[in-house]
């Protein structure tokens, strides 16, 4: 298994712990080698992003603080390369356009083999 | 049911968060407007400390949408809220020009359907994450003090813990915002405890 | 079940005679059953409705919520109420009041729940009723109410807004404008001398000489959202959000030149020697709810001392150095 490039650094934000772990359990099953950071909120999520530099990032929009597409579009003017999905349970119309204005995609929770392998084709498409 | 970790009550509220995604997409497509409602927090109590104080329910008459279940564990699920605020919830998902007392001649259809959306959204959530299903009986309105509320919901189950979970709802642009308490009692609620266990064995 | 045959009823009598309509369909959506009385509101026959998928038994569309519903049902098994309040009429069925008369659309309420087939299969039993009188009852009561609300809003000479409406909506619109950051503009509107026109000719020329100001400070008004309201005797009051300021000044001489074309004459007003108004204007995000309505009754006192048949325009904010002016 080649270690160089195929080695993606991941921020996981969700304030929900078990939402985090089951994230990181699918994502982990299929790449067992991938680095995992976690935030529990939009503010915490712009730190790591300024200090891990991630790969990829999958953003909640429901948390304590800022929303999560208020996070994603600060992080993205600051790291445009970052790929992020929001993961989110509220998928109204209005979230989705703004995940669309955002350059991202929407993907419905809950976090499933499903929505994972969305997110994670996403991610692969985009690079 | 004493030892409820805070991993048991996370997973509760993320599976209540989906079903709570879920209502505001139905409500958004009657409303055509942005609906957004959360889940600030589930409790478990127990049913003797259960009263309109406990809920922090202020006096007055409160519409009470139930529904009963059965499958895996049997439940009465009841979604509370007062009766000013549904009536002010029907009026702006409906769109007219209706006062309150006129709404009234339609409270009891659309308040059922209001908590019928509520309720099968929390429970098609918990049987997509938690791999159960339940069937369910068609929902009934009834209006009267939060305490007779309370009281018949003790009545009808014997078990001494009830699920609390508080929602809030608000319709984006026309201001309307209501908490609504979600009671989930059973005389089997352990069975639930068991599948999210299960569920959490499969991740930890 | 042998029960059923014992019973002294044929089911299918009961089913076809039933004042409801009642339809059943399979896991992919399509008919199962359909009772007399929904091929007599649908206008389609049992055979023609048969094993055909729902939304494509119907010539028009059937409501997308209805079509979720049905999709819940079957996924989760749960069942589900459509009401006739925040659905009014999912489905194309008519109700045919008169021979020579055009069918009119029904008001529904509908129930949707899991019902299982013979062989087991997971199916939805749908059951339909006419909630046509319900709703008649609820626009006769609406339309009374609103006949009721006028006379309480409406002030009886002029047929504009009363005082109590203007407070409450004077309220509303001030917590609209500072919620949403948009200037709203209040003009404060007097009829110059009127205490020497009424002395001079009469109570009831002076009624009229309100009616005719309140008419022609209707007719400015072609937004929507602007009101004008009697506020009290000879004084009149506009609320007109999101106007720029200079736009606002440029109404309240429209205003004034609106009153001064009526020509009418009045022997004690100097020099014009006919009816004028004087308008005081305070344009502004309003951040206290006193502020708008006081600073346009400081700029109408301007306009009076200045000799009437005046409009003073004030911002909210910089008032000051006006005032020092």
């Amino acid at each position: 298994m080649p270690v160089d490039s195929s080695i993606k650094k991941l921020l996981i934000v969700d304030d929900s712990k078990v939402s985090r772990m089951l994230i990181r359990t699918h994502v982990l099953a299929q790449y067992p080698e991938w680095i995992i950071t976690e935030a529990v909120c939009g503010e915490d999520a712009i730190a790591h992003a300024d200090s891990d530099l991630p790969d990829y990032c999958t953003m909640d929009i429901n948390m304590p603080g800022i929303p999560g597409t208020d996070a994603a579009e600060q992080i993205l003017s600051k790291h445009p390369s970052i790929k992020i999905v929001i993961f989110s349970a509220n998928i109204q119309e209005t979230q989705q356009n703004r995940a669309r204005s955002l350059g991202t995609i929407l993907v419905a929770k809950p976090v499933t083999e499903k929505s994972i392998a969305l997110t994670l084709n996403y991610f692969a498409d985009s690079k | 049911m004493n030892n409820l970790s805070e991993l048991h009550l996370d997973a509760l509220a993320e599976v209540f968060s989906i079903g709570a995604g879920r209502a505001a997409l139905s409500l958004s497509e009657i409303v055509g407007d942005e609906v957004r409602i959360s889940v600030p927090f589930v409790q478990v109590i127990n049913s003797k400390d259960i009263n309109s104080t406990t809920l922090s329910l202020n006096s007055g008459r409160f519409g009470a949408v139930s529904q009963h279940f059965s499958g895996p564990f049997n439940a009465e699920a009841v979604l509370l809220f007062t009766e000013e605020q549904a009536l002010k919830i029907v009026s702006d998902m409906m769109g007219s020009q209706m006062s309150l007392e006129e709404l009234a001649e339609f409270e009891h259809e659309a308040m059922c359907e209001l908590g019928n959306i509520i309720l099968n959204a929390c429970l098609s959530a918990m049987a997509d994450i938690l791999n159960f299903t339940l069937e369910s009986s068609l929902p009934d309105y009834t209006v009267a003090s939060a305490d007779e509320i309370l009281q018949r919901l003790k009545a009808n189950s014997n078990q001494p813990y009830v699920m609390v979970l508080h929602i809030d709802l608000a319709i984006e642009k026309r201001h309307t915002a209501g908490n609504l308490v979600f009671l989930l009692s059973s005389a089997s609620l352990d069975n639930l405890i068991t599948h999210v266990d299960q569920f959490l064995g499969k991740i930890s | 079940m042998s029960e059923i045959s014992l019973k002294p009823f044929d089911m299918n009598d009961i089913f076809n005679t039933l004042n409801l309509g009642v339809c059943a369909v399979d896991a992919d959506g399509k008919v199962l059953l359909w009772n007399d009385w929904i091929a007599k509101h649908s206008g389609i026959k049992e055979t023609d409705a048969l094993n055909k998928p729902l939304d494509q038994v119907f010539s028009e569309p059937v409501s997308p919520s209805f079509l979720t519903a049905i999709k819940n049902t079957l996924t989760y098994r749960l069942p589900v109420v459509l009401s006739t309040a925040l659905h009014r009429s999912p489905l194309p069925l008519h109700n045919i009041s008169g021979a020579d008369q055009q069918p009119t659309r029904m008001y529904q309420s509908i129930t949707i729940t899991p019902i299982q087939s013979q062989q087991n299969e997971s199916c939805c039993l749908i059951q339909v009723t006419d909630s046509s009188t319900s709703i008649k009852r609820e626009k006769m009561l609406r339309a009374h109410s609103e006949i009721l609300k006028k006379e309480a809003t409406t002030d009886g000479l002029t047929d504009i807004c009363n005082r109590r409406f203007f407070d409450a909506h004077y309220e509303m619109a001030v917590a609209d404008a500072k919620r949403q950051k948009y200037p709203l503009s209040i003009f404060m509107i007097d009829i110059d001398y009127f205490k020497s026109y009424n002395d001079h000719y009469g109570h009831v020329a002076g009624d009229d000489v309100i009616k005719r100001v309140a008419d022609a400070l209707k007719s400015q008004l072609s937004r929507a959202t602007d009101i004008v309201a009697r506020y009290g005797g000879e004084e009149f009051v506009l609320v007109m959000p999101n106007l720029p300021q200079e736009v606002a000044e440029q109404f309240a001489e429209k205003l004034k030149s609106a009153v001064f074309n009526l020509a009418m004459p009045h022997i004690k007003s100097q020099p014009f020697k006919q009816v004028t108004i004087s308008v005081g204007v305070c344009t502004g995000i309003p951040e206290n709810n006193d502020n708008l309505l006081n600073k346009a009754d400081t700029a109408l006192y301007q306009a009076k001392v200045k000799g009437r048949n005046q409009c003073i325009c004030l911002p909210l904010c910089e008032a000051e150095e006006y005032l020092e002016q």
